[in-house]
């Protein structure tokens, strides 16, 4: 099998500093850190210097995602024999213990760090993973609710919570989450996004009001996110479709939708790509079923969810 | 009218120039041992959750204008309520540290005089000693008489102007002014940074930060009390139908392959 750096005829530092990118991008691509990453440290290891520390733990966090057991065991041997006491490693030790469904012993490891430190935030987080890769998701919404009582200001926390009420379909409260990490991030598109859909699944006149209005906010900060552009032309034409709102209500609405599809239909023109057909026969549908007074996708109520689906808002 | 004194040019080159050093040198030391002598600062929990809760609090004063107004109030009542919203209820336990009482602060406080007033005492003393006994440079400004005796130590002339000074001064001047070349150098925080420990020891004294807290939810409460709510979405729709969106580009990049 031919080696990242013949495959791609790069030299180590170029893998270096690709690894050095992937870290700091927080991307997940585990199996293309395993791939660079082995062959980096079983190659090159000494001309890393102090690189290689950071290098170990990061391959070795790829190698659990991978199935890689014996990569990640050497690369924790590494780390413990380097850095005996330190409580990072204590965590990548209970972390190899979790992969290998070792449950109990690794709890007791994080419990033994907290006992030292209760202020570290890593144990108590990876505690909380326990609990859902056991699938007790009512005891890891409870926990992590509690975790961030103490710790307010976590926003991974935040939307890792918001992820778990949105499985439960407790999306109040998923929206309350998501509100706060809005709050902290005001220019961030995708926060935006998120709540819009949470509001429009959770359904109701108002809910689908505030939906539309912040699929519009993402719009703004992000003029190509297209999923809220379809999100702003599927929620004001719900509006414009329901039964109780008032005449120049539904006029406005009718018009967001409008401008929305003409968007849309210009998107496809400039990705060259076929339209599906029935973008444009959908819109004169909303127009005269609204005058018509009946509901467009053939549901009774605005308030059900139909067909944009939360559950693959993973991004 | 000043007299115009015309100096050696070896005392720039063996005076000014060497304190210049030792005085830098000194400083670049004083930075590694303070590193070195600096003791852990363990926060609690408690301490930890509390600047998180002060932070939060301020987000929502700040950016509370881009959730619904019904969130806002809803946190705006947690925090702020008359009975039991969390900064009326939450006391906590004010202990102020008094040096006399607190080891750990002693001890900070000793370390703190040993690196930094006691090499600058010791180093003073030396050149004084050592470059005794003539003019090593002018301030480019007047002084009065009455700086004669601290700025000219060791040099016995009544009628020399107070803007010629001994190197003792010079060696002062420099302690002062090469603060800012060790920001360059150390980075921002360093700790051969005299003036600015200074500084700290003076206003330390009158804060002593657990009851930091209690005011500082005080101070939250009443700022969070004057926020009102001006959602920002008002009329994000018409803002956002006035022009067309900005498509350029979207489509034109080519989808990496590979890892490079």
């Amino acid at each position: 099998m031919a080696s990242v750096s013949e495959l791609y005829d790069v030299g180590w530092e170029e893998m270096r500093d690709k690894l050095r990118k992937w870290r700091e991008d927080n991307s997940r691509n585990s199996e293309q850190i395993v791939d660079v990453g082995e062959e980096l440290i079983s190659d090159h290891a000494s001309k890393l210097g102090d690189d290689v520390w950071i290098i170990y733990e990061q391959v070795m966090i790829a190698a659990l995602d991978c199935s890689r057991d014996d990569l990640a065991l050497t690369c924790l041997q590494e780390l413990r024999k380097q850095f005996p006491d330190s409580h990072r490693v204590k965590r990548l030790t209970g972390m190899r213990l979790e992969a290998l469904e070792r449950y109990d012993e690794a709890n007791k490891h994080y419990d033994a760090i907290l006992e030292d430190d209760p202020t570290n935030t890593a144990a108590r987080k990876r505690k909380i993973s326990i609990l859902k890769a056991q699938g007790k998701n009512g005891e890891a919404i409870r926990e992590l609710n509690e975790y961030l009582e103490q710790f307010v200001g976590d926003q991974e926390a935040w939307h890792e919570l918001s992820e778990l009420y949105i499985n439960e379909h407790d999306y109040g409260k998923a929206a309350f989450c998501l509100e706060e990490l809005m709050m902290t991030n005001p220019h961030n598109h995708l926060y935006c996004e998120q709540y819009a859909e949470v509001k429009y699944t959770q359904g109701g006149l108002e809910n689908l009001e505030l939906s539309r209005k912040y699929f519009s906010q993402a719009l703004r900060l992000n003029n190509r996110n297209m999923r809220a552009l379809f999100g702003l032309y599927m929620s004001a034409s719900h509006i414009a479709a329901s039964p109780k709102v008032s005449a120049k209500v539904k006029k406005d609405n009718i018009k967001y939708a409008a401008w929305a599809a003409n968007q849309i239909n210009r998107a496809y023109k400039v990705s060259h790509k076929p339209r599906p057909s029935d973008t444009g026969t959908h819109i004169a549908t909303v127009k005269e079923s609204a005058n018509t007074n009946c509901c467009i996708l053939g549901r009774g109520r605005p308030s059900t969810n139909v067909g944009f689906s939360i559950a693959d808002a993973d991004m | 009218m000043a007299p115009e004194l015309l100096l050696d040019s070896n005392i720039r080159l063996w005076v000014v120039l060497p304190i210049v050093f030792i005085t830098f040198l000194v400083g670049v030391i004083r930075h590694y041992v303070s590193i070195l002598l600096q003791s852990d600062k363990k926060l609690t929990l408690e301490q930890v959750s509390d600047s998180q809760v002060l932070i939060r609090s301020r987000i929502l004063r700040e950016n509370g204008k881009y959730i619904p107004k019904q969130s806002f109030l809803m946190r705006k009542f947690y925090f702020n309520n008359q009975e039991d919203g969390f900064f009326k209820k939450t006391k906590r336990k004010v202990v102020p540290p008094s040096p006399m009482t607190d080891p750990s602060m002693l001890t900070d406080m000793m370390k703190g005089n040993v690196t930094n007033v006691l090499p600058m005492i010791l180093i003073g003393g030396w050149i004084n000693w050592t470059f005794s006994g003539f003019v090593t440079t002018k301030v480019p400004f007047p002084l009065t008489l009455r700086f004669k005796p601290m700025l000219q130590q060791g040099i016995e002339l009544l009628s020399l102007d107070a803007s010629w000074v001994s190197s003792a001064s010079w060696y002062f001047l420099n302690v002062f002014g090469l603060r800012s070349m060790y920001s360059l150098i150390l980075g921002q925080d360093n700790g051969a940074d005299q003036s600015r420990i200074m500084q700290e020891q003076m206003s330390g004294a009158a804060m002593a930060m657990p009851a930091d807290t209690n005011k500082a939810f005080k101070a939250e409460w009443e700022a969070l009390e004057l926020t009102d709510h001006q959602w920002a979405l008002e009329s994000v729709e018409d803002d956002l139908m006035g022009r067309e969106l900005d498509f350029d580009g979207m489509f034109s990049k080519e989808l990496p392959s590979g890892i490079f």
